[in-house]
């Protein structure tokens, strides 16, 4: 019975990996017991594995992934840099709402992605415009969230700093910045995954050099083994990221996230 | 010389958008000494919580003025704190930080606040829970914290907006009770709204009953038991006999206001 205890205390973790490694078993299985392996078409896990182990220690991996984080980086945090200012001032005030609104719910609804051949065109192929690529996709989730959650703050919360003898600047500090936080903090985590679609069609379309790269040669010349590594690569960088935020979410608003859990 | 609190000839009307103007009180008076407990009764929406969001300074009358210790009331002053229906605890401050918030704004050191924090947690019987966050605790809990918080800048004035209605029977008799030590050794001067006769009946040295909207003193009625009280008081004949008295006040002016449906 200890083991049925066990399964009960862990079975979300168990359950999870359980799922992953059939799902690697049944694919490695298929393709090498069933069908045969068409290496121009399709690939297994094993394969994949070797390639990336090989990728690890020889490869331009490393370069790639370098490449395409600085990129990532630049535009990310101009996104963090520009969105938050914006959204909390039209938070703030109506008429800053109003005049913007417009033009920011029609580009946040529209795949953005169609403006990389625009942003190559402007600033080149390179660095600048991966950055202004992944800017442009993630700093729409930093407006609209920061702008939400100043807007959602608490009117209660402000008449008791006011009460106390708060000023305006109190009432920014100490009421409408923390509990906007959490706010951020989620609007952050859509930012991840659009600004990941950014710098990698960003380097599809035009690039020499990053992962988006290394996958889209590796497709061109038929390398599945070492394309899905690369996949693997952007896949877990986005897991870990996420977490990350996740982690930091937890940090910056507990109170939010244990009322979550309950 | 002049009553502790003289408020005079207090009007508010409020006028919301696309809507007929409110007149939440009309021509108010009351006279309050130091150190006393005054309570006011009176059916929904007769202006009590506007009354004391005057006193606290959130909201300037219409008409009328009100003084304290002789000075005319402009603004929220660190001499008159609130307790909060809804409590009002900042979610993302433990315990001893709501506490502080006070302190904080009047710029006290943070040494002396943790000091002082500390006292008032003890005194409010919260001692081990100083760095619980707010959704840790019950409600209870979190109005003891309302109630550290605004004694902790020791005002002259105490006011509480319905402090109790959002707890169940058993602790609104036990904060109640405390509410009454406290109140005895610290001597403030209280101003209590509520809906219910019998706390009304059991904390006041006067009783405050309004008319419906717009708002006005009815009638003042003194509850001559003696004090300290406790709660077997509450079942004598002579009790029921005041709550009977308030009652029969205030009935008249609840079945007014259901003629319009509230």
């Amino acid at each position: 019975m200890e083991l049925r205890a066990f399964y009960q205390e862990h079975y979300r973790a168990i359950l999870g990996t359980v799922s992953v490694l059939a799902f690697i078993v049944i694919w490695e299985s298929l393709l090498t017991f069933v069908i045969p392996l068409n290496p121009f078409f399709f690939t297994k896990p094993s394969l994949i594995a070797v390639a990336f182990k090989e990728q690890v220690i020889h490869g331009a991996l490393w370069r790639d992934l370098a490449v395409s984080s600085r990129a990532f980086l630049w535009g990310f945090s101009l996104a963090i840099l520009f969105g938050i200012p914006i959204g909390a001032f039209m938070g703030w005030r109506k008429r800053a709402e109003y005049t913007l609104d417009p033009f920011l719910t029609a580009l946040y609804a529209s795949p953005l992605v169609a403006l990389a051949p625009l942003m190559i065109v402007v600033f080149g192929v390179g660095l600048l415009a991966k950055a202004m690529l992944v800017f442009l996709l993630s700093v729409f989730p930093f407006i609209f969230n920061t702008f939400a959650g100043v807007r959602s703050t608490d009117r209660l919360l402000i008449n008791v700093v006011r009460s106390f003898g708060g000023k305006e600047k109190d009432l920014y500090l100490k009421v409408i910045f923390p509990s906007t936080l959490p706010y951020i903090a989620a609007g952050a985590r859509i930012a991840l995954g659009r600004g990941l679609v950014g710098i990698i069609v960003g380097e599809f379309y035009a690039a020499s050099e990053g992962i988006g790269f290394a996958i889209s040669r590796f497709g061109d010349t038929y390398k599945l083994p070492e394309m899905f590594a690369g996949i693997l690569v952007l896949m877990i960088g986005a897991v870990v990221m996420t977490e990350g935020m996740r982690k930091l979410e937890a940090l910056l608003a507990p109170w939010k996230m244990s009322q979550e859990s309950q | 010389m002049p009553p502790f609190i003289q408020s005079r000839n207090i009007s508010v009307i409020f006028k919301p958008k696309n809507r007929e103007p409110v007149t939440a009180l009309n021509d108010f008076n009351l006279e309050v000494a130091k150190g006393e407990f005054v309570s006011i009764v009176g059916p929904s929406g007769c202006g009590k919580s506007t009354f004391l969001n005057i006193l606290l300074g959130l909201i300037k009358p219409d008409t009328g003025e009100t003084q304290l210790n002789g000075e005319a009331i402009t603004g929220p002053s660190q001499e008159r704190a609130m307790v909060f229906q809804e409590f009002g605890l900042l979610p993302w401050r433990t315990v001893t930080a709501n506490v502080e918030l006070g302190l904080e704004l009047k710029g006290i050191a943070a040494a002396q606040r943790a000091e002082r924090a500390s006292e008032l947690i003890k005194l409010v019987g919260l001692s081990g829970f100083q760095n619980h966050y707010p959704h840790e605790l019950s409600g209870g809990m979190k109005q003891r914290v309302g109630l550290a918080r605004a004694l902790a800048t020791e005002p002259d004035v105490l006011l509480m907006d319905e402090p109790f209605a959002a707890l169940d029977a058993q602790t609104r008799d036990l904060m109640q009770a405390e509410l009454l030590q406290i109140w005895e050794q610290s001597k403030k001067t209280v101003l209590f709204v509520t809906h219910s006769i019998e706390e009304a009946a059991y904390l006041s040295d006067r009783v405050i009953v309004m008319t419906a909207r717009p708002g006005r003193t009815k009638e003042i009625l003194q509850i001559h038991l003696p004090r300290p009280r406790d709660y077997e008081m509450r079942l004598t004949p002579e009790f029921n006999d005041i709550k009977a008295t308030i009652w029969n006040t205030l009935k008249a002016e609840l079945t007014a206001r259901s003629e319009y449906g509230a």
